[in-house]
């Protein structure tokens, strides 16, 4: 069975310009202990997309189609229902260190009032649990530095501090949004390479958002191309990574500068993301793909199985 | 902490000190003014100011005197006008009416201006915010001028519940108008800053943070959310403070309360310099004074703030 | 310890909340493909229901303040000797009598009068502000430019300025050197440039670092040709907005000098002065005294602030 099945999801925002869609009919599904990697370009929706499994999409969003955690529905769950959801099944871990932990609060009772509200501990036992975690995280001198308030952490520290405090209750899915966007190249290995022992260790499903093609490489089973608020291609990463099906995927693997490729120039796909307020009416990455059809100007693709457990959403013909 | 405090301190000592440069600078080159010879003082006046500053030394000599007499002795010397006053006196009769309905309305101001702002930005775009928002709004256009009359209108002219002005001692039929007249402008802007606080707070990365832990509400609100939304807050309650000392001075003049505005008004029309100089070193220095406690209190709150 | 801190305006009109959040937003200098930042703003500018009407009511107000004069039989200095004896019966405001708005206590024509108050209100709101905007632009300007010890003795005294009571000073001048509107202009505008210091010193801290300085400076431009044209130009949003905002707040402290009898010398007047007239005369029944000139110095304050606030909103659309 699956642990999350996501269908038809959807993300609208009003703003004073207009209606936002941010993302727009995505499906997906995530068998326990496995990892998922969401990648695209700033502004594709896959922040949006956790945000919605999270029931932290902002006021003035509202959410359309069905997310199944374990069978049961918990898109657009009352808070009180959701608060049971959050920490204690899935947790979150966000991109910015520096602003996503309280300035104002010392992360002994960030960390503790997790504890304190979803297994009832006293504060004594939280901050013992607490404690462990930030060991288990490899924080040096965990026992003293608890005290401590996040800016008087480094960049690295402060996100080991995060993940910490997304594993407290051991939950069954992690959500990683940019986990390593704000890092140094060294610290980010480190991190990725916390997270996929963690996830052994604990059996964690894991989402994990990026940009980086390197990040997902590494370290997941599946993976889905965003772009535009839409699928582009979804299916096993080895198999995406040997032989893109979509044009999109073809460019962002094209992209990636390679060390034994002594290519003069990097490639990069021409133009530039699309204005979300104004969406094309086709396909969204048409204006940009060099193998663009008539028809993909006015009708949208649908993700179709192509082969076994592969999907694409392309109406252009498929090249292996 | 300590070191903080001093090396605040090492700031506003030497800013009073030019606030009373500035003011007796001020006060030698105005026209006609007390240190000049030109100026008729009453013979006993004249003979107290000279035995006090000796005006026929030079200047630096005056100037001298006079700073060491208000820092040592808190002494402001006699008065201009009136024979028999000094200015410690003048100040010693007004300030505490002062005190007591300026005290009134900033607590009245804050308090009620933090809890319209909070309740608007928890309740964002509901008609409770909308209502606390065009409450502020109105009531930054209220100054008190505009408020004293208004209210004189209403609860003295129709109504007849309250005296129209006069102090009594400070009786509460007294007290009333001033402090709502006062009150009304800084209430509405500490209602707005409070509101675009507490938004900016809950729309941060943190508060998102807090969320995604499952933690209910309320709790994210009192643990979370409130201590920074406060910082701003607390800036301008610093300011509010001034500007009801200032306000004083309308309240003084339309309610006839005899505060230490009305004195500083009727030292302004009189040319009484030696008040005027008193009350706005007076005024000065709580100003630093409170900017000061404002921002120990700052510092202690915010933990990123390096002593 | 870098955080917003207000002049002593009698109301903070400027919410620096806001502003610096504006400031923020201006200095990253993002700008969404095809229409320009203003041209965005503009548009949603006239989507402002209140900042339109208030441009609006605003307009109607400047232009009766300038042709009103032509539908009054009566000069606003000029006693009309019937009603004075009887202000509270004859003064009344009628139309057969040519004192539409009424007579003040001595016989005068309170239309007249309001006008004359208004062009004068009006005209120490603009000019006061736009003393303190070029005066503190160009001080912030210069002082974050050029940096360093300058800069930390410029911004000190600023400080240190910012510690005397204003209004008492004001006050103070305008008893020392003779009540004129003059004097008005010189006190509020030079009084009040201090926030705007050190918010547009803010900015230059930011812009400085920003390549097209570094390429003014590299080329050999003059420091005071940088600021003129590269700085100042890239602040002028906000300047707009705090402009906007400032203008309420000197015809605010112009009222509370004129309240006083300490503002303009009669028998030229203010809204301060007329509304001073009328709360003296309340027992005597001729509220009209009262509520005219408060009608217009509500009403323009209000329009200023909504402008103000839409223009800040169209600069920064985030929703809030």
């Amino acid at each position: 069975m699956n642990l999350l099945e996501v269908k038809d999801l959807g993300v609208q925002f009003d703003t004073l310009d207009g209606t936002v869609n941010a993302v727009n009919g995505i499906s997906f599904n995530l068998k326990a202990g496995e990892t998922l990697g969401i990648v695209g370009e700033s502004g594709s929706g896959k922040s949006q997309t956790v945000f919605a499994l999270m029931g932290l999409i902002a006021r003035n969003g509202t959410t359309t189609g069905s997310i199944k955690y374990n069978g049961k529905e918990i898109l657009n769950l009352p808070e009180k229902q959701l608060n049971k959801i959050r920490a204690e099944q899935i947790s979150m871990i966000f991109q910015d260190p520096m602003t996503s932990l309280n300035p104002y609060t010392r992360v002994s009772d960030q960390l503790t009032e997790v504890l304190i509200h979803h297994k009832g501990l006293s504060k004594k036992q939280a901050l013992i649990e607490s404690v462990q975690m930030l060991d288990a995280v490899k924080i040096p001198q965990a026992k003293s530095r608890i005290h401590l308030y996040p800016h008087e952490f480094s960049g690295g520290m402060r996100q080991r501090v995060m993940i910490a405090m997304a594993l407290l209750c051991k939950p069954q899915l992690l959500i990683a949004d940019e986990p390593t966007t704000a890092l140094d190249v060294t610290v980010q290995a480190q991190i990725m390479k916390l997270l996929s022992e963690l996830q052994q260790e604990l059996g964690t499903a894991i989402i994990l958002i990026t940009h980086d093609l390197g990040v997902i490489a590494g370290s997941c089973e599946e993976m889905l191309v965003m772009y535009g608020g839409r699928v582009m291609e979804y299916g096993n990463i080895k198999q995406v990574f040997s032989q893109p099906a979509h044009p999109y995927t073809k460019g962002l693997l094209h992209a990636i500068p390679r060390i034994d490729h002594q290519g003069d120039q990097l490639t990069t796909i021409p133009g530039s993301p699309p204005n979300m307020l104004r969406l094309p009416e086709g396909c969204p990455f048409e204006p940009r793909c060099g193998v663009a059809l008539d028809t993909c100007k006015n009708v949208i693709p649908t993700l179709q199985e192509f082969t076994d457990n592969r999907y694409r959403a392309c109406h252009s013909a498929l090249e292996l | 902490m300590l070191n903080f405090i001093l090396r605040r301190l090492a700031i506003a000592i030497p800013t009073i000190l030019v606030i009373i440069l500035f003011s007796f600078l001020l006060m030698h080159s105005a026209p006609g003014g007390p240190f000049t010879a030109e100026r008729k003082l009453p013979p006993e006046v004249l003979a107290n100011v000279e035995k006090k500053y000796g005006l026929d030394k030079p200047l630096y000599q005056q100037i001298g005197v006079y700073v060491k007499n208000v820092v040592t002795d808190f002494d402001f010397g006699p008065s201009f006008k009136y024979k028999n006053l000094t200015v410690n006196e003048i100040i010693a009769s007004g300030f505490p009416v002062t005190l007591v309905y300026g005290m009134w309305s900033f607590l009245f101001a804050t308090i009620i201006g933090v809890s319209l702002g909070v309740i608007a930005a928890l309740k964002h775009n509901t008609w409770l915010d909308y209502l606390a928002t065009s409450t502020a709004i109105i009531g930054s256009v209220l100054p008190n001028f505009v408020m004293a009359p208004l209210l004189v209108l209403l609860f003295t002219v129709y109504l007849n519940w309250l005296p129209g002005g006069g102090w009594e001692g400070g009786q509460w039929q007294f007290i009333i108008m001033p402090v709502i007249a006062l009150a009304t402008s800084y209430l509405a802007s500490i209602a707005r800053i409070t509101r675009s606080s507490m938004l900016e707070v809950l729309n941060s990365n943190f508060i998102r943070t807090a969320r995604s832990k499952g933690l209910p509400t309320h709790y994210i609100i009192l643990h979370h959310a409130l201590k920074p939304a406060m910082l701003p807050v607390l800036t301008s309650l610093g300011l509010s403070f001034v500007g009801m000392v200032t306000g004083s001075v309308i309240i003084d003049q339309y309610f006839s309360t005899g505060g230490i505005g009305q004195h500083f008004v009727n030292a302004a029309l009189n040319r009484d310099y030696s008040v005027i100089m008193g009350v706005t070193i007076l005024v000065g220095t709580l100003t630093i004074v409170f900017n000061l406690l404002v921002e120990i209190l700052y510092a202690w709150i915010d933990p990123r703030i390096r002593y | 310890m870098d955080r917003p801190q207000n002049s002593l305006l009698i109301v903070m009109y400027v919410d620096n909340i806001k502003i610096q959040t504006l400031a923020d937003n201006l200095s990253d200098g993002s700008e969404i493909e095809g229409r320009s930042l203003w041209q965005d703003a503009r548009h949603r500018f006239f989507k402002n229901k209140a900042a339109l009407i208030s441009l609006i009511t605003l307009s109607l107000i400047v232009l009766f303040a300038f042709v009103g004069p032509q539908f009054s039989p009566w000069d606003y200095e000029e006693i009309d000797w019937d009603a004075m004896g009887d202000v509270q019966v004859l003064g009344a405001p009628s139309f057969a009598s040519g004192h539409y708005f009424g007579t003040d206590d001595l016989g005068r024509d309170l239309y007249s009068r309001v006008i004359q108050g208004t062009q004068i209100s009006l005209m120490v709101g603009l000019i006061g502000s736009f003393i303190a905007v070029v005066v503190g632009t160009l001080y912030g300007a210069i002082a974050g430019y050029l940096g360093g010890r300058i800069d930390s003795a410029m911004m000190r005294t600023v400080d240190i300025l910012m510690a005397i009571p204003f209004m008492f000073v004001l006050i103070l001048l305008m008893v020392m050197f003779g009540r004129s509107i003059f004097m008005i202009f010189i006190g509020i505008g030079l009084l009040s440039w201090l926030d705007m210091s050190r918010i547009i010193r803010g900015q230059t801290l930011s812009l400085k670092n920003k390549e097209f300085i570094e390429a003014a400076i590299a080329t050999g431009v003059k420091p005071f040709t940088i600021v003129t044209r590269h700085i100042v130009p890239n602040v002028l949003g906000i300047v707009v907005v705090y402009a906007t905002l400032l203008v309420p707040g000197m015809i605010m402290t112009e009222s509370f000098i004129s309240f006083l009898g300490l503002g303009v010398q009669e028998p030229q007047t203010s809204w301060g002065a007329l509304i001073n007239e009328g709360a003296r005369t309340l027992q005597n029944g001729t509220l009209w005294q009262l509520l005219f000139p408060l009608f217009f110095f509500i009403t323009t304050l209000l329009s200023f602030f909504f402008i103000g606030d839409g223009l800040r909103d169209a600069l920064d659309p985030k929703d809030r």
